[in-house]
C-alpha cells in the first residue's frame, strides 16, 4: 500500500491560506507590541551578551593572559568559535541559493530566516579574528591599499584570504537578503499604520509597486545573486579550512579538508536553523508554512552532511595509517586515545553516531527528538573544531614542548557572549522584519500557479 | 505552453541500425588491437587496460549514482531520461570482465605486489596489511558484487513498474537507493585507492576518493546527456520533451565541472603549499618531460572549455551544444584517468599510439553494444513511473 502519490506534486503550504491571510500572519509580529515572553528572552540573551562584553573588556585591559592559550596551543577558543560561527552561517546560503537553483520549493518558508541567521552568524564570527588582530580599531590594515607606511597585508597567508572570503560572503549574503526583502517591505509599507513606519518602509522598499516589470527584474536579479552566492558557500569554508590545511601540522594537513569543512558547516548550520525554527513556527503560528515536512527535509540534509563528515573522519584516520607517516599516525591515535579523547568521542558520538537516527522516519518527524539531535550536532561540531585546533597543537612535533590546554572562565565568557550576540540579533530580527518571505510563500500556495488543466 | 500532456505518447522502437553497426565495428577493431597490443607490449597494454577499466567503472557507477539520486531526491525532470542511465549502469556488468587482465598483470602495474621490494621498503611493508594481493582481490570482488546487486534490484524494480505501474516500487527503490549511498561512497573510494592511488604506493591523499567521484558523476552525466539528446532527436523517447527538459542536465554538467575543478584545485593547492616531499613527487611526476603539457591541458580540457561552454543559460538547453559538450566531457574524463594512471608507466613523456586507440575503441564499442542490447529488449523510457508525466511536462 502506497501512502504517497508520486504522480502529484505535494503542496508546500498546508491549508491553502488566502493571500490576505498570509500578509496578516507574517507581518503580525511586526505590528504587535513585544510581549512579556519577548522581553524575558531578550533579557536573557542580553545578559549573555553582557557576559561576553565583560570578558572581552577584561581581555583588552589585562591582556590575553586571561585566556587559556599557552605555548604550543597558540590557537584556542577564539579560532574554535570563529570556525564554529562561520559554519553556522552556511545553512542560510545553502537554503536560499543552492536549494533555489535546485528548485526546491519547500525552502521558501525557511529561506528568509536562514539567511538572516547567516548574516548574524557571520557578524558573530567576524568578531573573533578582529579580536585576534590585537588592535581591532585598525581594521583597515587588513585591506590591501597603498598606505603611507607602505605596509601590505601578507598575501601568502590564508588568514588574509579569510578576510576577503568572509567579507565577500557577508556582502553578497546581505544584498541577497535585502533584494529578497524588497517586495515584502512594500507589503509592510502599504500596511503600515504610523507615518514613521511608512516612511522607513518606503525608503527601503525602493519604490516597489508590484508591477510586472518589477517582478521580471527582481526574478532575474534573484537568480543571478543565487548564482553568485553558490560558489561562496563553498569558498568561505574552503578558505577557513586552508587556515589549517596549508600548514604541515599533522592532523591539519589533509587534502580532504576543504570539502569536509564545507559539509561540516552545512551540517551545523542546518542543525541550528532547525532548532530555531522549531520555536519560531510554534510561537508565531507558522506551522502550516514551516510544515513538519520541511523539518523532515532539513533532517535528511543533516543526515547526509553528518554522514559526509563521518566519511571525512574515517578517511583521515585511514590515510593517516596508510600514509606511513609517523607523526600523522601519532596525531590520530592521540586524538582518539590521548588526553583529549573525551572531546574526540563527544565529537564522534554527536556528529557521526546520533544523526544516523535520522534514517528512521519516526525520528525525523518527532519534534522533541529532532530538537535534541540538532543540539547535539552543534555540540559535536563545536567540539570538532576544538579537537582539530587543540589536539594537534598541544602535542606537536616536539615532545618537550607538549602542554595541556585548559580554557579559562574568560574563554567561556566570550563563548557565551557570542551566543548572546547571535540570539539577541535574531530576536530583534523577528520583531523588525518578516521572518518568512511573504512574496515567495504566496507563489507556492496551492492555486497560485498557472494551470492549463482546462485548455 | 500548450503541450501539457496527460497521457503517454510512447511507442517502442529499435535504435537506428547504425548504432549497433558502429558499436560492432568499434568493438571488433578494438578487440583485435587489444589482443595485438598484449602480444607486442604487455606492460603498456596492462596500463591501458587499467584506464579502460576505470572508464567503464566511471560510466557504469556514475549512471548508477544518477538513478539512485533521482529516487532519493524525488527528482521529476529526470524521470523521462532515467532509463537511459539504467541502461548505462549495465556497463557495470563489463567491469569484472575488464578487470581480469588487470589481475593477470598485477606485477606489471603495482609496485607493491613485489614481495622483495616491499620487504626492503619500510613504508611499504607497514602498508602490507592493506596493500596485498589477496586482500585486494577480496575487496574488489566485494565491491563489484555490491554494485551488481544494487544494479539488479533497482533497475529490476524500475523495469517491473513498466508493466505493473505500481507506485510501491518507487517507494521501494527510494529506500534501496538510500541504502546504496553509503555503500557507493565507500566502494568508489576504495576502488579508486586500490586501482589508481596505489599505482604510486608511497603517495597518499585523503581527497582521492572524492576526486574520482567527481569525475565519475561527470562521465555518467555526460553519457546520459548525449544519449538523451540523441535519442530524443531520433524520436525514440516519449513525445513532448523539449529543450526545457534538458536544462537540468546542462546545469548539472556545469555544476559538476565546477565541483571537479574545486576538488582538483583543493588537492593541488594544499600539496603545493605545504610542499612536503612525500606528497609533491606525485605532481612532479606529472610535470616532468612533456607531461607538463598534458597537465596544463587537463586544466583547459576538463575545466576551462566546459566551463565557458555551459556557462550561459541558453547553452544548458541547446541540444547541439549539449551533444558537443557531453562528448567533450567524456573525452575530458578519459584524459583525466589517463593523466592519473599513465605517468606511472611512462615517466619521461606521454604516449599515445594504436594501443591506446585500440582500448578506447573497444570501450566505446562495448558501451554502444550493451546499450543497444538493453534498448532492444526494454523500453527506453520508464513508462510505468508515476512521475513520468510530470517529468515530461516539466517547464522552467
Amino acid at each position: 500500500m502506497s501512502t504517497v502519490d508520486y504522480s502529484q506534486e505535494l503542496s508546500v503550504v498546508e491549508g491553502r491560506p488566502s493571500l490576505r491571510e498570509l500578509d496578516d500572519l507574517i507581518s503580525k509580529p511586526l505590528e504587535s507590541k513585544p510581549d512579556k515572553k519577548f522581553f524575558i528572552a531578550i533579557s536573557f540573551t542580553g545578559l549573555m551578551l553582557l557576559t561576553g562584553i565583560t570578558a572581552l573588556g577584561a581581555s583588552f585591559i589585562y591582556g590575553t593572559g586571561l585566556w587559556g592559550n599557552n605555548n604550543p596551543v597558540g590557537w584556542g577558543f577564539p579560532i574554535v568559535n570563529f570556525v564554529f560561527w562561520v559554519g553556522i552561517g552556511h545553512a542560510g546560503t545553502l537554503i536560499s541559493a543552492i536549494l533555489f537553483l535546485f528548485r526546491q520549493k519547500w525552502r521558501t518558508g525557511i529561506a528568509r530566516f536562514a539567511e538572516g541567521m547567516t548574516i548574524f552568524a557571520v557578524i558573530t564570527a567576524a568578531m573573533f579574528p578582529l579580536i585576534h588582530t590585537g588592535r581591532p580599531w585598525l581594521p583597515l590594515y587588513l585591506a590591501p591599499y597603498p598606505n603611507q607606511h607602505s605596509i601590505w597585508p601578507n598575501f601568502i597567508s590564508p588568514l588574509l584570504w579569510d578576510v576577503f572570503a568572509v567579507s565577500t560572503y557577508f556582502i553578497v549574503s546581505l544584498i541577497f537578503w535585502y533584494v529578497g526583502l524588497i517586495p515584502d517591505l512594500a507589503v509592510l509599507r502599504d500596511k503600515a499604520g504610523t507615518k514613521v513606519k511608512k516612511t522607513i518602509y518606503s525608503i527601503f522598499s525602493l519604490g516597489w509597486r508590484f508591477s510586472n516589470r518589477h517582478w521580471q527584474h527582481y526574478e532575474m536579479m534573484y537568480l543571478i545573486l543565487a548564482g553568485f552566492a553558490t560558489p561562496l558557500v563553498l569558498s568561505v569554508h574552503t578558505i577557513v579550512s586552508y587556515d589549517f590545511a596549508v600548514s604541515i601540522m599533522p592532523g591539519w594537513h589533509a587534502t580532504i579538508f576543504p570539502p569536509y569543512f564545507v559539509a561540516g558547516a552545512v551540517f551545523s548550520g542546518f542543525a541550528m536553523v532547525q532548532n530555531v525554527l522549531i520555536f519560531i513556527r510554534k510561537i508565531f503560528n507558522y506551522e502550516h508554512i514551516i510544515t513538519l515536512k520541511v523539518l523532515e527535509n532539513m533532517n535528511k540534509i543533516i543526515l547526509l552532511t553528518g554522514s559526509l563528515v563521518g566519511y571525512a573522519y574515517a578517511m583521515e584516520f585511514f590515510i593517516a595509517w596508510y600514509s606511513g607517516v609517523q607523526a600523522e599516525q601519532f596525531t590520530f591515535i592521540n586524538r582518539a586515545f590521548g588526553p583529549y579523547a573525551w572531546a574526540y568521542w563527544i565529537m564522534i558520538s554527536c556528529n557521526v553516531i546520533s544523526p544516523q537516527l535520522f534514517w528512521f522516519k519516526k525520528i525525523r518527524t518527532s519534534i522533541p527528538i529532532m530538537f535534541v539531535l540538532g543540539v547535539l550536532v552543534n555540540v559535536g561540531m563545536w567540539f570538532e573544531r576544538f579537537v582539530i585546533t587543540v589536539t594537534s597543537l598541544s602535542r606537536d612535533y616536539l615532545p618537550s614542548s607538549w602542554a595541556y590546554y585548559t580554557p579559562t572562565i574568560t574563554d567561556f565568557g566570550i563563548l557565551i557572549g557570542s551566543f548572546g550576540l547571535f540570539f539577541t540579533l535574531l530576536l530583534i530580527f523577528t520583531k523588525t522584519l518578516p521572518v518568512i518571505s511573504i512574496a515567495e510563500v504566496k507563489a507556492v500556495v496551492d492555486g497560485a500557479q498557472p494551470t492549463h488543466k482546462d485548455h | 505552453m500548450n503541450s501539457t500532456h496527460h497521457s503517454l505518447d510512447y511507442v517502442r522502437k529499435d535504435l537506428p541500425v547504425n548504432f549497433k553497426k558502429i558499436g560492432l565495428i568499434l568493438s571488433v577493431v578494438g578487440l583485435i588491437l587489444v589482443i595485438a597490443a598484449y602480444y607486442s607490449d604487455p606492460v603498456r597494454s596492462a596500463f591501458n587496460n587499467l584506464v579502460f577499466l576505470m572508464l567503464l567503472t566511471s560510466i557504469g557507477l556514475g549512471a548508477m549514482f544518477l538513478v539512485a539520486i533521482e529516487y532519493i531526491g524525488g527528482a521529476v525532470w529526470s524521470t523521462p531520461f532515467r532509463r537511459i542511465a539504467e541502461f548505462l549502469a549495465a556497463v557495470l556488468i563489463l567491469v569484472p570482465i575488464a578487470a581480469i587482465p588487470v589481475y593477470l598483470n598485477l606485477h606489471d602495474l603495482y609496485h607493491w605486489t613485489h614481495t622483495d621490494v616491499v620487504a626492503a621498503d619500510k613504508i611499504l611493508s607497514s602498508k602490507s596489511p592493506y596493500l596485498n594481493e589477496s586482500f585486494m582481490l577480496i575487496r574488489i570482488a566485494l565491491f563489484m558484487a555490491i554494485w551488481l546487486i544494487f544494479y539488479k534490484i533497482i533497475t529490476g524494480n524500475s523495469k517491473k513498474q513498466d508493466e505493473s505501474k505500481d507506485q510501491n516500487l518507487t517507494t521501494k527503490n527510494i529506500k534501496i537507493s538510500a541504502i546504496f549511498m553509503p555503500f557507493f561512497a565507500l566502494t568508489i573510494t576504495f576502488a579508486a585507492i586500490d586501482w589508481m592511488m596505489s599505482l604510486e604506493p608511497h603517495w597518499f591523499s585523503t581527497i582521492y576518493g572524492v576526486y574520482y567521484f567527481s569525475g565519475t558523476v561527470l562521465a555518467g552525466l555526460a553519457a546520459v546527456t548525449f544519449l538523451a539528446v540523441y535519442l530524443n532527436e531520433k524520436g525514440l523517447l516519449v513525445k513532448g520533451l523539449k529543450s526545457d527538459n534538458y536544462y537540468s542536465l546542462g546545469a548539472l554538467l556545469f555544476a559538476f565541472t565546477n565541483f571537479w575543478a574545486y576538488i582538483a584545485f583543493s588537492q593541488y593547492m594544499l600539496i603545493w603549499y605545504a610542499n612536503l616531499p612525500e606528497e609533491t613527487f606525485w605532481y612532479l611526476a606529472r610535470w616532468g618531460g612533456n607531461w607538463k603539457f598534458v597537465t596544463l591541458g587537463l586544466l583547459v580540457v576538463h575545466f576551462i572549455v566546459p566551463y565557458f561552454g555551459l556557462l550561459s543559460q541558453p547553452s544548458k538547453m541547446d541540444p547541439k551544444r549539449l551533444k558537443f559538450m557531453s562528448l567533450w566531457i567524456l573525452f575530458a574524463h578519459l584524459y583525466d584517468i589517463y593523466w592519473l594512471v599513465m605517468p606511472t608507466f611512462s615517466k619521461e613523456s606521454f604516449v599515445f599510439g594504436w594501443i591506446e586507440a585500440g582500448f578506447l575503441s573497444l570501450a566505446v564499442g562495448l558501451i554502444l553494444l550493451i546499450f543497444n542490447y538493453k534498448a532492444s529488449r526494454e523500453n527506453v523510457v520508464a513508462i510505468g513511473d508515476p512521475k513520468l508525466i510530470r517529468g515530461i511536462n516539466f517547464r522552467l
